[in-house]
C-alpha cells in the first residue's frame, strides 16, 4: 500500500510541478492571465466539466468508462426546457430533469453489471439513444426566457465567486472524501484493482458499479442545468465532445484506465492544467488549433513520465 | 431487478412517444415573418427605432488604433475565409485596425463562447461575430458590452440587444423569394422540395426558412415540402443527410434546397453520384468555387449569395465606424468604403444589398 501511495504520489508532484511550470510561463505571456477576474471566470467555465469529470474518476478507478456523459448532459438540458413549458414550476422541473439523468446513468449501470456488457460498448450505445432522445424530444427547437432567478446557477455569483464555482468545490471535497476515506472509495479501488478477488473478498461489487454510473449520470444532470443557465437557452447539441474533455482530465490526473488508480486531486490538477493551457495558450495569442496541439502533447507527457516513475512503485 | 430493468424500459420508450406523436417541423424559427410580393415590385419598409446595446463607458477610441477579433460561426469553410478576407481587405484599407480572425473548428455554440470570453479577458477593441445560437451568444456578448467593448455582428444575428449594429447580408425575405423562385422555375408549380440546413436554432437559417415557407404560402402555394434535415456545416453529414433524402422519396424529390454554403455542393454531390442530374434540382446557398463544376457540368442551374468578401468588408467598416462614434443609434445609412452608402433598415441592421445569382454565364468571374 505504501509503495503504490509513493509511485501515486509521485504523478501527482509531476502533475504539479508541470502545472506550475505552465502557469508560470502563461502569467508571464499575458498579463490578464493571473488576475482574479480571469482565474474566477475560469472556473465558471470549467465548473461543468469539472462536476462530469469528478465522477468519470470513480468511473474510470473502477476500470470501467462512461461515455454518455454528453449525451445525458444534453438530454436533462432538453428536459428541463421540455417539463417547463408543460407548465412544471423551473425548480422542480429541473430537479426532475436532473433525476432523470440519474436515472439514465442508473440504466448504464444496469447493463453494465446485470447483462455483462463491456462499459465502452455500453455507453457508446448510450451515447447514441440519449442523443438521440435528446434531438427526437426537443425536435431540434429550443426553449428561451426563463425567469432571472434561473440565471443565477450559471450566471451569477454568491459572495464574490461564481456560483457554479461553489458547487464545484464542494464536490470536490465530497469526492475526495468519498474516494479516499470511506470503505466505498476502498471498494471502489478494489473493484478495479481486481473485480474477481473482490467479488470473492465480499465487496459488493455490483451495487458500487450501480451506484457510481448513477452518479455519473445524477452529476451529468446537474452538468446540464448549469450549462443551461450559463448559456439562457437549451440545445439538443449541448455536451458534445464532454466526455472525452472529462476523461482527458482524469487519465492526466494520473487515474489508470484500466482502474485501481487514481485520486481526486489528482483529477483536479489535470483540470486546472487543461483549463489554464485553454485560457492562457488563447491569451497569450495562440489561436485555437494550437491550443488542442499543446493539450495533447502535455497528455502524453504527463502519461510517459507516469510510465516511467510507475514501474518501480507497480507493487 | 428484472421488472426494475422492464419499467425503465417502458419508461423511457414513454418519454419519446411525444417526439413520435410531433408533427414534423420545416426548421423555420418562431418570429413573425413578412413575405415580399410575388411579382418583382419593390415594398417600402417602415423604419424601426434603434433597437442594439450599447457599450458600457467605452474609452474613446475616435481615430486611434484598434484591436479587433473576428469569431464567425467556425472556421475553415470557405464562405468564412472569404468573410475573413474581407474583413482583413478593409482593416487593410484603413489602416488603424489590427484584426485577427480566430473561432472554434465546429460551428459549436458552446466553444465559440469560450473563444468571445478569452477575447474578452484578452481586452480587445471590438469583436466582430457570426452566431451560431442568437439567445445563447447573448449573455457573453453582453458581457463585452459591459466592458466597454465594441459589439458588431455579421451573417447570422444574436438578440437586437447584444450587440450594436449586425450587418446582414441580404433581407431574409429576398433571400428566399429569390431561392424560392428558382426552384419553381426549375421543378414546375406543382414540384416537392427538400432542405437540407446547418440545426434548427442556427439563427439566419431559420429565419430563411421560415420565410421560404410564408413566401411559397403565399406565390407558389402547389408546391410540397418534403423534409428538412440538419447537417450541421459539416461535408459529409450534408452529403449523407441529401443521399438519405434521394433514397427515402425517390422520385417524388425534384429539388433539393442547401441551406449552408457546405450543404449545396454536397448535396450536388450526391445528385451527381445518385446519377439524378438533371431530374433533381439543387438551388442553394454556396461559394462560386464550390459550385464551378457542378454549374458547368450544367447539373445546377443556380446558386444563390451575396458576396462574402463584401459582407466582412462592409462589417469592418461599420466596426470602425461605431468605434470612431461616426455611427450612432438612430442614423439612417453608413459609408463602408468601396461599397458606397449601405442603407440601415430594422433598427439596428445594416443591408449590404440585394441577393445575387451566381449562373453558367456569371460564375467564372467570381474567385471565392
Amino acid at each position: 500500500m505504501r509503495l503504490s501511495f509513493r509511485s501515486l504520489l509521485r504523478h501527482e508532484a509531476v502533475l504539479a510541478v508541470l502545472m506550475i511550470v505552465a502557469l508560470l510561463v502563461l502569467a508571464h505571456q499575458s498579463d490578464r492571465f493571473f488576475t482574479t477576474a480571469n482565474i474566477l471566470n475560469q472556473g465558471r467555465l470549467v465548473s461543468e466539466l469539472g462536476l462530469v469529470a469528478l465522477t468519470m474518476t470513480f468511473v474510470i478507478v473502477t476500470g470501467g468508462i462512461d461515455l454518455s456523459v454528453g449525451s445525458i448532459l444534453g438530454l436533462v438540458a432538453i428536459l428541463i426546457g421540455v417539463f417547463w413549458k408543460a407548465g412544471i414550476l423551473l425548480p422542480l422541473a429541473v430537479l426532475l430533469a436532473v433525476c432523470v439523468g440519474g436515472l439514465a446513468g442508473f440504466v448504464n449501470g444496469l447493463i453494465i453489471t446485470r447483462f455483462r456488457v463491456p462499459p465502452l460498448i455500453t455507453t457508446l450505445a448510450t451515447l447514441a439513444l440519449y442523443r438521440g432522445l435528446a434531438e427526437g424530444i426537443s425536435e431540434s427547437r429550443s426553449v428561451r426566457g426563463y425567469p432571472e432567478y434561473f440565471y443565477v446557477l450559471g450566471q451569477g455569483e454568491v459572495g464574490g465567486m461564481p456560483t457554479q464555482l461553489w458547487l464545484l468545490l464542494a464536490a470536490m471535497i465530497v469526492a475526495g472524501v468519498v474516494l479516499g476515506r470511506t470503505t466505498f472509495g476502498r471498494a471502489t479501488y478494489a473493484v478495479g484493482a481486481n473485480e474477481t478477488a473482490a467479488r470473492f473478498s465480499g465487496v459488493a461489487v455490483d451495487r458500487t458499479k450501480v451506484l457510481i454510473y448513477t452518479a455519473s449520470g445524477l452529476v451529468a444532470g446537474l452538468a446540464g442545468a448549469i450549462l443551461v443557465s450559463r448559456v439562457s437557452t437549451t440545445r439538443s447539441d449541448m455536451g458534445m465532445g464532454l466526455e472525452l474533455d472529462a476523461i482527458t482530465a482524469v487519465v492526466l490526473g494520473g487515474t489508470s484506465i484500466f482502474g485501481g488508480r487514481g485520486t481526486v486531486a489528482g483529477t483536479v490538477l489535470g483540470l486546472v492544467l487543461i483549463q489554464a493551457l485553454r485560457n492562457g495558450l488563447a491569451l497569450a495569442g495562440v489561436k485555437g488549433d494550437g491550443t488542442i496541439v499543446v493539450i495533447g502533447f502535455v497528455l502524453i507527457l504527463a502519461i510517459l513520465v507516469t510510465n516511467i516513475f510507475g514501474r518501480d512503485g507497480d507493487g | 431487478m428484472l421488472r426494475k430493468a422492464l419499467v425503465l424500459v417502458v419508461g423511457t420508450s414513454l418519454a419519446s412517444l411525444p417526439a413520435l406523436a410531433a408533427a414534423g417541423w420545416t426548421g423555420g424559427d418562431d418570429l413573425p415573418t413578412n413575405p415580399l410580393p410575388c411579382d418583382n415590385s419593390s415594398v417600402t419598409v417602415a423604419s424601426k427605432p434603434y433597437d442594439g446595446g450599447a457599450p458600457t463607458n467605452p474609452p474613446n477610441r475616435k481615430g486611434k488604433k484598434i484591436t479587433v477579433v473576428d469569431v464567425p460561426k467556425l472556421i475553415g469553410i470557405g464562405y468564412f475565409n472569404a468573410t475573413s478576407k474581407g474583413i482583413a481587405d478593409a482593416a487593410k484599407e484603413l489602416g488603424n485596425v489590427s484584426v485577427k480572425t480566430d473561432g472554434p473548428t465546429k460551428a459549436n455554440i458552446d466553444e465559440q463562447i469560450t473563444f468571445i470570453d478569452n477575447y474578452i479577458t484578452q481586452g480587445v477593441d471590438g469583436i466582430l461575430f457570426a452566431a451560431n445560437d442568437p439567445v445563447a451568444i447573448a449573455p457573453v456578448l453582453k458581457k463585452a458590452l459591459s466592458k466597454g467593448i465594441d459589439v458588431v455582428g455579421y451573417d447570422a444575428n444574436s438578440t437586437p440587444d447584444a450587440r450594436q449594429w449586425f450587418v446582414n447580408q441580404a433581407q431574409f425575405n429576398g433571400i428566399a423569394k429569390s431561392l424560392m423562385d428558382n426552384m419553381a422555375k426549375e421543378i414546375g408549380e406543382t414540384g416537392a422540395f427538400a432542405i437540407v440546413t446547418s440545426t434548427f436554432t442556427t439563427p439566419n437559417q431559420a429565419r430563411w426558412i421560415a420565410e421560404m415557407s410564408a413566401y411559397a404560402a403565399k406565390c407558389h402555394p402547389k408546391m410540397k415540402w418534403l423534409e428538412t434535415v440538419e447537417a450541421q456545416e459539416d461535408n459529409v453529414l450534408s452529403f449523407n443527410a441529401a443521399t438519405t433524402l434521394i433514397n427515402k422519396y425517390g422520385p417524388d424529390l425534384k429539388g433539393l434546397f442547401g441551406m449552408t454554403s457546405v450543404a449545396t455542393p454536397a448535396g450536388a454531390e450526391a445528385i451527381t453520384q445518385a446519377k439524378k442530374c438533371g431530374s433533381i434540382a439543387e438551388v442553394g446557398l454556396a461559394t462560386p468555387n464550390a459550385m464551378k463544376p457542378y454549374v458547368m457540368k450544367g447539373c445546377v442551374k443556380s446558386v444563390v449569395l451575396w458576396n462574402p468578401v463584401d459582407l466582412g468588408y462592409a462589417a469592418m467598416y461599420v466596426m470602425r465606424a461605431v468605434a470612431d462614434g461616426s455611427l450612432k443609434p438612430g442614423a439612417t445609412s453608413v459609408k463602408a468604403g468601396k461599397l458606397g452608402e449601405l442603407k440601415v433598415v430594422n433598427g439596428s441592421e445594416i443591408l449590404l444589398g440585394p441577393p445575387f445569382v451566381y449562373t453558367k454565364d456569371n460564375i467564372n468571374n467570381f474567385d471565392f
